[in-house]
Protein backbone atom coordinates (compact mmCIF):
# COMPACT_ATOMS: atom_id res chain seq x y z
CA UNK A 1 0.00 0.00 0.00
CA UNK A 2 1.32 3.48 -0.91
CA UNK A 3 1.06 6.49 0.67
CA UNK A 4 -1.37 7.70 -1.76
CA UNK A 5 -3.47 4.58 -1.37
CA UNK A 6 -3.31 5.59 2.74
CA UNK A 7 -4.38 9.22 1.99
CA UNK A 8 -7.46 8.00 -0.75
CA UNK A 9 -8.59 5.97 1.71
CA UNK A 10 -8.57 8.79 4.50
CA UNK A 11 -10.40 11.05 2.31
CA UNK A 12 -12.77 8.19 1.56
CA UNK A 13 -13.82 7.48 4.97
CA UNK A 14 -13.69 11.78 5.62
CA UNK A 15 -16.53 11.82 2.61
CA UNK A 16 -18.39 9.34 4.83
CA UNK A 17 -18.13 10.96 7.88
CA UNK A 18 -19.44 14.34 6.14
CA UNK A 19 -22.12 12.36 5.28
CA UNK A 20 -23.16 11.52 8.58
CA UNK A 21 -22.03 13.96 10.51
CA UNK A 22 -23.77 17.37 8.44
CA UNK A 23 -27.19 16.44 8.96
CA UNK A 24 -26.64 17.45 12.65
CA UNK A 25 -25.11 21.10 12.31
CA UNK A 26 -26.95 24.07 12.02
CA UNK A 27 -25.60 27.98 11.03
CA UNK A 28 -22.07 28.41 9.94
CA UNK A 29 -20.82 24.92 11.07
CA UNK A 30 -23.65 23.78 8.52
CA UNK A 31 -22.43 25.56 5.73
CA UNK A 32 -18.62 25.20 6.63
CA UNK A 33 -19.10 21.40 6.88
CA UNK A 34 -20.87 21.43 3.27
CA UNK A 35 -17.96 23.29 1.67
CA UNK A 36 -15.36 21.43 3.13
CA UNK A 37 -17.07 17.78 2.22
CA UNK A 38 -17.44 19.08 -1.34
CA UNK A 39 -13.54 19.61 -1.37
CA UNK A 40 -13.03 16.14 0.45
CA UNK A 41 -15.05 14.69 -3.27
CA UNK A 42 -12.92 17.33 -4.75
CA UNK A 43 -9.76 15.91 -3.77
CA UNK A 44 -11.03 12.10 -4.16
CA UNK A 45 -11.64 12.92 -8.17
CA UNK A 46 -8.12 14.91 -8.46
CA UNK A 47 -6.63 11.50 -6.58
CA UNK A 48 -8.63 9.39 -9.01
CA UNK A 49 -7.14 11.88 -11.69
CA UNK A 50 -3.60 11.33 -10.82
CA UNK A 51 -4.33 7.09 -10.24
CA UNK A 52 -5.05 7.16 -14.40
CA UNK A 53 -2.68 8.92 -14.97
CA UNK A 54 0.24 6.99 -13.93
CA UNK A 55 -1.44 3.88 -14.73
CA UNK A 56 -2.29 2.84 -11.62
CA UNK A 57 -5.41 0.85 -9.79
CA UNK A 58 -7.21 3.08 -7.20
CA UNK A 59 -8.93 1.35 -4.37
CA UNK A 60 -12.77 1.49 -4.50
CA UNK A 61 -14.80 3.18 -1.07
CA UNK A 62 -15.99 1.05 1.64
CA UNK A 63 -19.57 0.46 2.13
CA UNK A 64 -19.03 1.79 5.52
CA UNK A 65 -16.11 3.02 7.95
CA UNK A 66 -15.68 2.64 11.88
CA UNK A 67 -17.14 5.91 13.23
CA UNK A 68 -18.24 7.21 16.34
CA UNK A 69 -21.97 7.82 16.47
CA UNK A 70 -23.04 10.98 15.85
CA UNK A 71 -26.44 12.21 18.21
CA UNK A 72 -26.14 15.75 18.00
CA UNK A 73 -23.88 18.99 17.00
CA UNK A 74 -21.39 18.74 19.77
CA UNK A 75 -20.92 14.77 18.38
CA UNK A 76 -21.22 16.17 14.87
CA UNK A 77 -18.18 18.98 15.25
CA UNK A 78 -15.91 16.55 17.29
CA UNK A 79 -16.33 14.01 14.83
CA UNK A 80 -15.16 16.13 12.00
CA UNK A 81 -12.65 17.55 14.01
CA UNK A 82 -11.28 14.30 14.50
CA UNK A 83 -11.65 13.05 10.57
CA UNK A 84 -9.83 16.93 9.67
CA UNK A 85 -6.80 16.14 11.68
CA UNK A 86 -6.67 12.53 10.75
CA UNK A 87 -6.76 13.57 6.80
CA UNK A 88 -4.08 16.25 7.38
CA UNK A 89 -1.93 13.69 9.48
CA UNK A 90 -2.09 11.16 6.65
CA UNK A 91 -0.90 13.89 3.81
CA UNK A 92 1.89 14.98 6.02
CA UNK A 93 3.31 11.36 6.38
CA UNK A 94 3.08 10.77 2.93
CA UNK A 95 5.60 14.08 1.99
CA UNK A 96 8.18 12.03 3.50
CA UNK A 97 8.14 9.82 0.17
CA UNK A 98 11.06 9.91 -1.77
CA UNK A 99 9.45 9.32 -4.73
CA UNK A 100 8.86 12.59 -6.48
CA UNK A 101 4.98 12.44 -7.51
CA UNK A 102 4.52 10.69 -4.46
CA UNK A 103 5.75 13.67 -3.15
CA UNK A 104 4.08 16.27 -5.38
CA UNK A 105 0.69 15.19 -4.78
CA UNK A 106 1.16 14.25 -1.26
CA UNK A 107 2.33 17.87 -0.48
CA UNK A 108 -0.51 19.63 -2.19
CA UNK A 109 -3.15 17.24 -1.01
CA UNK A 110 -1.22 18.20 3.21
CA UNK A 111 -1.43 21.97 1.85
CA UNK A 112 -4.84 21.69 1.56
CA UNK A 113 -6.07 19.34 4.47
CA UNK A 114 -4.42 21.78 6.68
CA UNK A 115 -5.88 24.45 5.48
CA UNK A 116 -9.78 22.71 5.80
CA UNK A 117 -8.34 21.81 9.42
CA UNK A 118 -8.08 25.47 10.28
CA UNK A 119 -11.12 26.73 8.82
CA UNK A 120 -13.08 23.50 10.35
CA UNK A 121 -11.45 24.72 13.76
CA UNK A 122 -12.62 28.23 13.47
CA UNK A 123 -16.10 26.86 12.79
CA UNK A 124 -16.29 25.31 15.92
CA UNK A 125 -14.45 28.50 17.88
CA UNK A 126 -11.04 27.07 18.18
CA UNK A 127 -7.88 29.05 17.38
CA UNK A 128 -7.05 27.97 14.05
CA UNK A 129 -3.15 27.95 14.79
CA UNK A 130 -1.26 25.49 14.77
CA UNK A 131 2.48 25.36 13.87
CA UNK A 132 2.75 22.23 12.75
CA UNK A 133 -0.32 21.15 11.21
CA UNK A 134 -0.95 16.80 11.37
CA UNK A 135 2.04 16.48 13.46
CA UNK A 136 1.62 13.64 16.05
CA UNK A 137 1.38 14.85 19.56
CA UNK B 1 51.71 4.06 29.79
CA UNK B 2 52.61 2.49 26.12
CA UNK B 3 55.66 0.68 27.08
CA UNK B 4 54.92 -2.93 24.81
CA UNK B 5 53.42 -3.24 21.66
CA UNK B 6 50.35 -4.95 22.96
CA UNK B 7 50.15 -1.95 25.50
CA UNK B 8 50.38 0.78 22.47
CA UNK B 9 47.62 -1.25 20.19
CA UNK B 10 45.30 -0.98 23.88
CA UNK B 11 45.53 2.70 24.11
CA UNK B 12 45.74 3.49 20.35
CA UNK B 13 42.31 1.12 20.16
CA UNK B 14 40.96 3.18 23.55
CA UNK B 15 41.98 6.38 22.29
CA UNK B 16 40.13 6.16 18.50
CA UNK B 17 37.20 4.54 20.82
CA UNK B 18 37.14 8.07 22.47
CA UNK B 19 37.22 10.18 19.55
CA UNK B 20 40.62 11.52 19.85
CA UNK B 21 41.85 10.87 16.86
CA UNK B 22 42.57 13.54 14.02
CA UNK B 23 40.08 14.06 11.79
CA UNK B 24 39.27 16.04 8.70
CA UNK B 25 37.38 18.77 9.27
CA UNK B 26 34.57 19.54 7.64
CA UNK B 27 33.19 23.49 6.69
CA UNK B 28 29.60 23.48 7.85
CA UNK B 29 27.46 25.11 5.29
CA UNK B 30 24.01 27.19 6.06
CA UNK B 31 21.26 25.34 4.54
CA UNK B 32 20.11 27.22 1.93
CA UNK B 33 16.30 26.85 1.77
CA UNK B 34 16.07 26.44 5.72
CA UNK B 35 17.56 30.50 5.89
CA UNK B 36 15.26 31.71 3.49
CA UNK B 37 12.09 30.11 5.66
CA UNK B 38 14.06 31.48 8.79
CA UNK B 39 14.12 34.91 7.53
CA UNK B 40 10.48 34.64 6.21
CA UNK B 41 9.36 33.19 9.42
CA UNK B 42 10.60 36.36 11.58
CA UNK B 43 9.03 38.83 8.94
CA UNK B 44 5.48 36.82 9.41
CA UNK B 45 5.90 36.91 13.37
CA UNK B 46 6.97 40.73 12.95
CA UNK B 47 4.38 41.67 11.37
CA UNK B 48 1.81 39.36 12.73
CA UNK B 49 2.33 40.74 16.09
CA UNK B 50 2.13 44.41 14.47
CA UNK B 51 -1.80 43.40 13.18
CA UNK B 52 -2.34 41.76 16.61
CA UNK B 53 -2.63 38.54 15.22
CA UNK B 54 -1.02 36.96 18.31
CA UNK B 55 -1.87 33.37 17.80
CA UNK B 56 -0.33 33.43 14.21
CA UNK B 57 2.75 35.30 15.87
CA UNK B 58 3.51 32.67 18.18
CA UNK B 59 3.34 29.87 15.42
CA UNK B 60 6.11 31.73 13.46
CA UNK B 61 8.05 31.97 16.39
CA UNK B 62 7.91 27.97 16.91
CA UNK B 63 9.40 27.90 13.37
CA UNK B 64 11.89 29.78 13.90
CA UNK B 65 13.10 28.63 17.31
CA UNK B 66 13.22 25.49 14.92
CA UNK B 67 14.94 26.82 12.55
CA UNK B 68 17.60 28.61 14.36
CA UNK B 69 18.18 25.57 16.51
CA UNK B 70 18.92 23.19 12.60
CA UNK B 71 21.00 26.16 11.37
CA UNK B 72 23.49 25.95 14.80
CA UNK B 73 26.38 26.69 14.51
CA UNK B 74 25.14 29.29 11.74
CA UNK B 75 24.00 32.43 13.29
CA UNK B 76 21.33 34.09 10.41
CA UNK B 77 20.88 37.62 10.98
CA UNK B 78 17.66 39.46 11.15
CA UNK B 79 16.87 41.10 7.97
CA UNK B 80 13.16 41.39 8.26
CA UNK B 81 12.87 44.84 6.05
CA UNK B 82 9.13 46.29 5.66
CA UNK B 83 6.20 44.97 6.89
CA UNK B 84 3.03 44.11 6.20
CA UNK B 85 1.14 46.94 6.79
CA UNK B 86 -2.73 45.35 7.10
CA UNK B 87 -4.00 41.87 7.19
CA UNK B 88 -4.94 41.63 3.41
CA UNK B 89 -0.91 42.20 2.73
CA UNK B 90 -0.51 39.98 5.81
CA UNK B 91 -2.47 37.20 4.07
CA UNK B 92 -0.32 37.85 0.49
CA UNK B 93 2.77 37.52 2.96
CA UNK B 94 1.38 34.53 4.33
CA UNK B 95 0.94 33.03 0.93
CA UNK B 96 4.11 34.01 -0.88
CA UNK B 97 6.42 32.53 2.02
CA UNK B 98 4.43 29.37 2.09
CA UNK B 99 4.47 28.46 -1.48
CA UNK B 100 8.35 29.00 -1.08
CA UNK B 101 8.45 26.40 1.88
CA UNK B 102 6.44 23.98 -0.84
CA UNK B 103 8.36 24.44 -3.27
CA UNK B 104 12.08 24.06 -1.04
CA UNK B 105 10.21 21.12 -0.15
CA UNK B 106 9.98 19.52 -3.67
CA UNK B 107 13.39 20.47 -4.21
CA UNK B 108 15.55 20.25 -1.15
CA UNK B 109 18.49 17.82 -0.88
CA UNK B 110 18.11 17.91 3.12
CA UNK B 111 16.40 15.36 5.12
CA UNK B 112 14.08 18.46 6.12
CA UNK B 113 11.07 18.26 3.44
CA UNK B 114 8.71 16.95 5.87
CA UNK B 115 9.44 20.30 7.88
CA UNK B 116 9.48 22.39 5.19
CA UNK B 117 6.12 21.24 4.28
CA UNK B 118 5.19 21.76 7.62
CA UNK B 119 5.72 24.96 7.45
CA UNK B 120 4.43 25.79 4.14
CA UNK B 121 0.67 24.23 5.31
CA UNK B 122 0.93 26.35 8.54
CA UNK B 123 1.97 29.32 6.46
CA UNK B 124 -0.95 28.43 3.31
CA UNK B 125 -3.60 27.81 6.96
CA UNK B 126 -2.98 31.15 8.04
CA UNK B 127 -3.61 32.73 4.78
CA UNK B 128 -6.82 31.14 3.89
CA UNK B 129 -8.24 32.61 7.44
CA UNK B 130 -6.93 35.51 7.11
CA UNK B 131 -8.36 36.19 3.21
Amino acid sequence: MTVVDTGLAAEYAAIYAYSAATVHLDGDPRWIAEELESEHRSRRDALLDFYDEHGLEAAPSLAGYDIEPVADAAAAQELLLGIETSVTATWRAGVASTEPHEREICLRMYGDSAVALARWRLAVGRSAADPWPGRPA
Amino acid sequence: MFTTRRGLLVGAAVLTAAGCTRETAHIITSDADLTAALHAARMLAAASDALEFGDFAEDHRTHAATLERLLRPNVVGDQTGELPADAAALAEAEAAAGTAARDACLTTESDYAVLLAEIAACRAAHAAVLA
